[in-house]
């Protein structure tokens, strides 16, 4: 029961902070972004302010009373220092690069301020650990913040907690912020032996295109052109008075391999798409073009970071929904 | 003076008919010292528009037709032995006029495309050890086909950088086109027309556009405008500061042909899209189609204010 | 908190305990100082991971060896110097165990409640602000806990504490002026109420000979009015009446017995007094005074009475009639018994000099006009050095010796009227008064200790008379300096003292100058309390009642942080230049009617849209965007009043609602 009304104000409250402050690549903290309150130590001193006001009383000592008062006012400046070492501050996500499950995802932050200097602003995740920053007058200062990643799909961030105490302590002042990092998070890899070779379909037609430019079949000759090898040159043409040739050679291209969902093999669907995601890392690593086939998608055999990116983007994001 | 600029654009719109955007924006191009990048289909009007823009401004035109066969020599000229004085004798190239129209250049091998690409950074041309510089105004206007179509050398991000603007010049509207089917050929009325502005009236419109008033919020508007696309996660890559710079020099050759001596963000919003969507990717699209519709996404994400 | 305590941070600390402790130090035993040093090098040694943090045993050793040390030197552990010296060696060890920066936090507390209690003891301008740096110090250490570890620049936490402090002294004086003074709340104990420098309740020869040789201030007196001469300034403290043939002391039954105030004839007389802590709680006053100030008490002997010993300065105002009398009614038989009694035995000559005097003269008054005058025609001489005296001190003083300050010549005198049947008492307080310029009020020090008669005559009362005036009357009109110049033993035992270089008049105007300012900050600050207070609300807010003032100070509090909060709360929205402000507020002028600035428009594609929207405005709107283009791009002076004033004469032109007219919203691009 308890834990239900629990868990409704929570949702709630997730609700209200969303409302009032909707996530955003960049977040500007302003009076509609703060909130303060006294600390521990504040509530600390205003007990010892309490104590002096009795001594000044009972020892009708107008100069403990001046102590005192100084006390007090300076505790009503320390609420405006603190909220005003936190309002300006500029929030802004610069991405963070995928990662794989398991792995700590780097996320960019770069804090700036427009005017004053912000000091000891402390950001933290309930799962991650506080960093304390200053962020210099008019300028920036950039950050990584690591954030820990269990499952595959866009990473789900809680809010990021940016807080402060600065100057005396006395008041937090406080705001949570969604910066909408999108990090991608690939499946954890597993390591498995490559499924057998399936040659793509219609390779047959298309022999020649899986030849590219290389060193050991000669493959006929074609117009001199400026910047081509001398190496390369028809001498022998150009001694007849055929004018200057350069000769071409081909290499073969490895049989690319189909890498299919079904041929993995594992307890559940994560731990296959964690195969799989092993299998595009060999491949990529031996230069071996492979496509993928998902349910309902299919990648074209290719090689090249942008094809890895594209089929561990596809495995990352595979029954989920494609945008957060 | 200025009033030529606008007899300038009357006076290709007559050939060029409902296209006057275009015609205004490669004027721009042109008075920003920057090259132009016209993409679009076969028999759109790029070159009616390159010849046009040659006559008015009366200036000396070269055509060159890019294929998967040209030679970078085809394009800078080449030196040739003369029997009779015992000498190399330098030929000099298409690329050694004033106007120059790269037709279809995404079809060339992209040796001959950086041929063509380097020769308009460097406004000089260096071939067998000399140097030679080009004719003083100078201005490309490159056409390639649709990247989609086959047979194409797509150019690189680096080489597309090098042009101020990318232009489609699209489907006339019907009306214009009617009046197109009805009225002389093209050929006819290109030969209509008159030279309006001599080379130096040319020259010094050039040396009146980094006069133009770029104000302090402007220059911010055009910085928030270019670190956006470097902050932003929907842009692959952000705009160069090349791009920034291109920007401003266009805002302000716009400026001057709407006759004003100040730029207003208005300006800066009119030549964006054609300056900046041949820089800028989406970050999901490998094909890089999306330039346009990122241009007016940046657009309306900025503040000018 | 597991955090450890920055380096910056504990050099702030560390310094602030040293500036802390230093006003206590003269109070305490040499051996403190030893301690914090120790405690002081093993912090740092602790920093530096030289040494290791002290064990429990030796801890629980500290605390105890703690209890013991103060009971040996305070004798008690209660008590407010017992508790203020545990306090401080809390204060000193805790360095030793403070390992978090929470740790921390309890020292700087403790510091500040220690620079509290040192205005128990002291509460002059020095030291007020010293305490003042103090605080300063240890807001400084507070800042520096809460600066990044990685921050090494200690200049700048003192900076941001010195503003701090700086912003909190406008509502600290308004709470320091408004917070109502509340009565005490339970008696205290009062500190410091022992040995200190001035009259005491018993008078033998040499006695007041001491004290004159203090530079001490006893008091300040100011005058509503002209000040009276020097001569007819007797301030009387106490009389007595006791004799044991050595000594005159007080009665202390007189204590228990208040007199109704006395019939008011002649001339007022309004005075305020600023009494020095005496740790006594006799006051000083003219004879036949009444005081309106609550805590003071009339005595049946014509004396004032403070409820409390002075622990601090105390101020009391009092009216003087300069012709009322004392007791003319006369005395009841116990007091008649009192003022004349006498030890059985002792001082023969003088009890047979009365016997004879009372042969001689009929009437008292006579009596005492011919004691009077033996004191003028005999070789008296009046000096700080007396010669000493032997078992009957007023016959050797009065037929042998005849050399004496004034507790002799009024003990013998005194001794005389009683021997003689007169009933007589000594009075002792202070006599003239030294006039400060500068403040227009009278500085009475230690060295203006006198003494004097008083008899009883039928008719007139009690009546005062003086016979050190027979002997010296340059002490009365002129002060002690110039009565013992030729003996040049003024001072002669305090020779750093000011007073004795009244002479360097450059020096003595800078000692009165001082002095008026201590004279004030006494006046207006320490004395600032619950009658002060409605005085001053009934000077400025003409009213006294605390309801009222209650909403007055609300009112000026609340404005106060409402001013305050302006400037720093400023929402976000201001900022920007003065162009980005004008468009903004446009823009929130014309949002309800559909025609606000969408999402990057340019000022010309704007002007246009609304233009359509609302033709009758054309011009206007031209005139604002003309004005907005000019400024902000076409590189004109930014005039900020003019972009105001086209802006204003727009915006009252706009219509309120959005009409059938006007265009929904449209996609721009």
């Amino acid at each position: 029961m308890s834990e239900a009304i629990r868990e409704r104000l929570r949702q709630w409250h997730r609700g209200w902070l969303r409302r009032r402050i909707p996530p955003a690549q960049q977040i500007r903290l302003d009076h509609r972004r703060i909130f303060i309150i006294p600390s521990k130590a504040g509530a600390g001193f205003l007990l010892l302010l309490a104590i002096m006001l009795v001594g000044a009383i009972n020892y009708q000592n107008s100069l403990v009373y001046g102590l005192t008062f100084t006390l007090l006012s300076l505790f009503w400046v320390a609420l405006h220092h603190t909220y005003r070492n936190l309002a300006g501050v500029q929030l802004r996500a610069t991405g963070g690069r995928p990662v794989f499950a398991g792995e700590q995802a780097p996320l960019g932050l770069v804090l700036s301020s427009s005017r004053r200097e912000h000091q000891a602003l402390r950001l933290s995740w309930p799962q991650a650990g506080l960093h304390t920053v200053d962020v210099p007058a008019g300028g920036e200062q950039a950050l990584t913040l690591y954030y820990p990643t269990n499952h595959r799909g866009w990473l789900i961030l809680e809010r990021l907690r940016v807080e402060t105490r600065f100057p005396l302590g006395w008041f937090q002042a406080w705001s949570l912020v969604d910066l909408d990092w999108q990090v991608l998070v690939y499946p954890r890899p597993v390591s498995r032996p490559l499924p057998r070779g399936s040659a793509p379909e219609g390779s047959e037609h298309d022999q020649d295109q899986a030849l590219v430019e290389g060193v050991d079949d000669f493959q006929g000759l074609r117009a001199y052109q400026p910047g081509d090898s001398r190496r390369r040159l028809d001498w022998r043409a150009w001694s007849r008075g055929q004018g200057l040739h350069s000769k071409i050679f081909a290499e073969p291209q490895q049989q690319s391999l189909w890498l299919d969902l079904t041929s993995a093999v594992g307890r559940d669907l994560e731990e296959r798409l964690g195969v799989m995601t092993g299998w595009v890392l060999a491949l990529e690593n031996a230069r071996r073009a492979y496509g993928l086939s998902l349910p309902g998608q299919r990648i074209e055999p290719a090689l090249g970071p942008a094809h890895r990116e594209q089929c561990l983007r596809a495995l990352a994001l595979y029954g989920l929904e494609p945008q957060r | 003076m200025k009033d030529v600029l606008s007899a300038a654009q009357d006076a290709i719109g007559e050939v060029l008919l409902g296209k006057s955007q275009a015609i205004k924006l490669a004027l721009a191009c042109i008075l920003a010292k920057g090259h132009l990048l016209i993409e679009d289909l076969p028999g759109m009007g790029k070159t009616t528009l390159s010849q046009a823009l040659a006559r008015v401004l009366g200036m000396s035109y070269q055509r060159i037709q890019f294929t998967s066969d040209l030679l970078p020599g085809d394009i800078l000229g080449t030196s040739v032995f003369d029997r009779n004085t015992a000498q190399f004798v330098f030929h000099p190239g298409p690329i050694f006029a004033e106007l120059v129209l790269a037709d279809e250049i995404n079809r060339a091998t992209p040796k001959s495309q950086s041929a063509l690409l380097e020769a308009m950074e460097e406004g000089q041309v260096t071939v067998d050890g000399a140097t030679r510089p080009l004719p003083d105004p100078f201005f490309v206007i490159a056409t390639q086909n649709p990247v989609s179509q086959s047979g194409t050398f797509a150019l690189p991000e680096s080489q597309l950088d090098r042009f101020l603007m990318r232009l489609s010049l699209g489907y006339p509207s019907e009306a214009a086109e009617k009046s197109l089917l009805q009225g002389d050929a093209r050929r006819v009325r290109l030969d209509a027309i008159r030279t309006v502005l001599g080379r130096e009236q040319l020259c010094a419109l050039q040396a009146l556009v980094p006069q133009v008033t770029a104000s302090d919020a402007l220059i911010d508007y055009i910085l928030r405008l270019v670190n956006h696309t470097r902050n932003s996660d929907a842009c692959a890559w952000g705009l160069s500061p090349r791009a920034s710079l291109g920007l401003l020099a266009a805002a302000r050759a716009w400026a001057l042909l709407e006759q004003r001596n100040y730029v207003i963000p208005e300006d800066v919003q009119a030549v964006l899209p054609a300056v900046v969507s041949h820089r800028l990717r989406a970050t999901h699209d490998p094909a890089g189609h999306g330039g346009d519709s990122l241009a007016r996404w940046l657009l309306s994400e900025v503040s000018p204010v | 908190m597991t955090a450890l305590i920055p380096r910056n941070s504990l050099a702030w600390l560390l310094i602030a305990q040293l500036v802390v402790l230093v006003p206590h130090l003269p109070r305490l035993p040499w051996w403190i100082a030893v301690l914090w040093l120790g405690c002081a090098l093993w912090r740092v040694q602790i920093q530096r991971m030289r040494w290791g943090y002290p064990g429990r045993l030796l801890r629980v050793g500290g605390l105890l060896l703690i209890g013991l040390a103060v009971y040996v030197s305070q004798g008690t552990l209660i008590g407010l110097d017992a508790t203020v010296m545990v306090l401080l060696l809390l204060f000193m060890l805790k360095l030793l165990e403070m390992r978090s920066p929470r740790d921390a936090l309890v020292v700087i507390y403790l510091g500040f409640f220690i620079v509290a209690t040192a205005f128990l003891f002291d509460q002059g301008i020095p030291l007020a602000l010293y305490q003042g740096f103090c605080t300063l110090i240890l807001v400084a250490a507070l800042v520096g806990l809460q600066q990044s570890p990685a921050r090494n620049d200690p200049a700048a936490a003192l900076r941001r504490a010195g503003v701090m402090v700086m912003q909190a002294l406008p509502l600290m004086l308004v709470l320091f002026l408004f917070f109502p003074r509340l009565a005490p709340l339970w008696s205290v104990n009062v500190p410091g109420s022992s040995a200190r420098t001035g009259l005491s309740e018993s008078m033998a020869p040499a006695d007041i000979a001491n004290l004159a040789q203090s530079p001490e201030l006893a008091f300040r007196v100011e005058f509503d009015g002209q000040v009276p001469s020097a001569s007819t300034l007797y301030w009387r403290a106490m009389t007595l009446s006791r004799f044991d043939g050595r000594t005159w002391s007080y009665d202390q039954r007189l204590e228990q017995r208040t007199a109704p105030p006395p019939d008011t004839a002649g001339a007022a007389l309004v005075y305020q007094v600023v009494a020095e802590p005496s740790g006594r709680n006799w006051l000083y006053s003219l004879s036949g005074s009444v005081s309106s100030t609550p805590q003071v008490n009339r005595l049946a002997d014509d004396t004032l009475r403070a409820l409390r010993p002075l622990s601090g300065t105390f101020a009391y105002t009092a009216t003087a009639h300069s012709d009322a009398l004392l007791q003319p009614e006369g005395l009841s038989v116990s007091e008649r018994r009192r003022e004349l009694q006498l030890p059985p035995s002792g001082d023969p000559r003088a009890r047979a000099w009365a016997r004879q005097l009372r042969a001689e003269y009929g009437s008292d008054a006579q009596l005492i006009q011919a004691v009077l005058a033996h004191f003028s025609e005999q070789p008296f001489y009046y000096t700080l050095q007396p010669s000493p005296l032997g078992q009957h001190a007023n016959d050797e003083f009065l037929f042998d010796s005849r050399r004496g300050f004034c507790e002799h010549y009024a003990g013998a005198m005194a001794f005389v009227l009683r021997a003689a049947g007169i009933p007589a008492r000594i009075v002792t307080g202070y006599q003239g008064g030294e006039l400060n310029p500068r403040g227009g009020y009278l500085l009475v020090h230690q060295f203006d200790a006198h003494a004097w008669v008083e008899a009883w005559l039928p008719g007139t009362g009690w009546t005062a008379f003086d016979p050190t005036f027979q002997v010296a009357p340059t002490r009365i009109e002129r002060g002690l300096e110039e009565a013992m110049r030729e003996e040049g033993s003024f001072l002669a035992e305090a020779p750093l003292s000011g007073a004795r270089y009244r002479g360097v008049s450059w020096l003595n105007s800078l000692r009165l100058s001082w002095d008026d300012l201590n004279y004030q900050w006494q006046r207006r600050v320490l004395n600032f309390r619950s009658e002060e207070q409605l005085a001053l609300f009934r000077h400025w807010l003409g009213t006294a009642d605390w309801q009222r003032i209650g909403v007055i100070v609300l009112a000026l509090v609340f404005t106060l942080m409402a001013v305050q909060a302006f400037f720093w709360l400023r929402p976000a929205r201001r900022t920007g230049t003065p162009a980005q402000r004008a468009w903004q507020q446009l823009d929130r002028r014309l949002r309800p009617l559909g025609l606000g600035a969408q999402a990057g428009e340019g000022p010309r594609d704007w002007q246009q849209r609304i233009g359509c929207a609302l033709p009758s405005q054309a011009d206007l709107l031209a005139a604002f965007f003309d004005c907005f283009v000019a400024q902000q791009y076409a590189g004109g002076n930014a005039d900020a009043a003019l972009l105001r004033a086209h802006l204003k004469r727009l915006v009252r032109n706009l219509p309120r609602r959005r009409s059938a007219g006007l265009p929904v919203k449209r996609r721009l691009l």
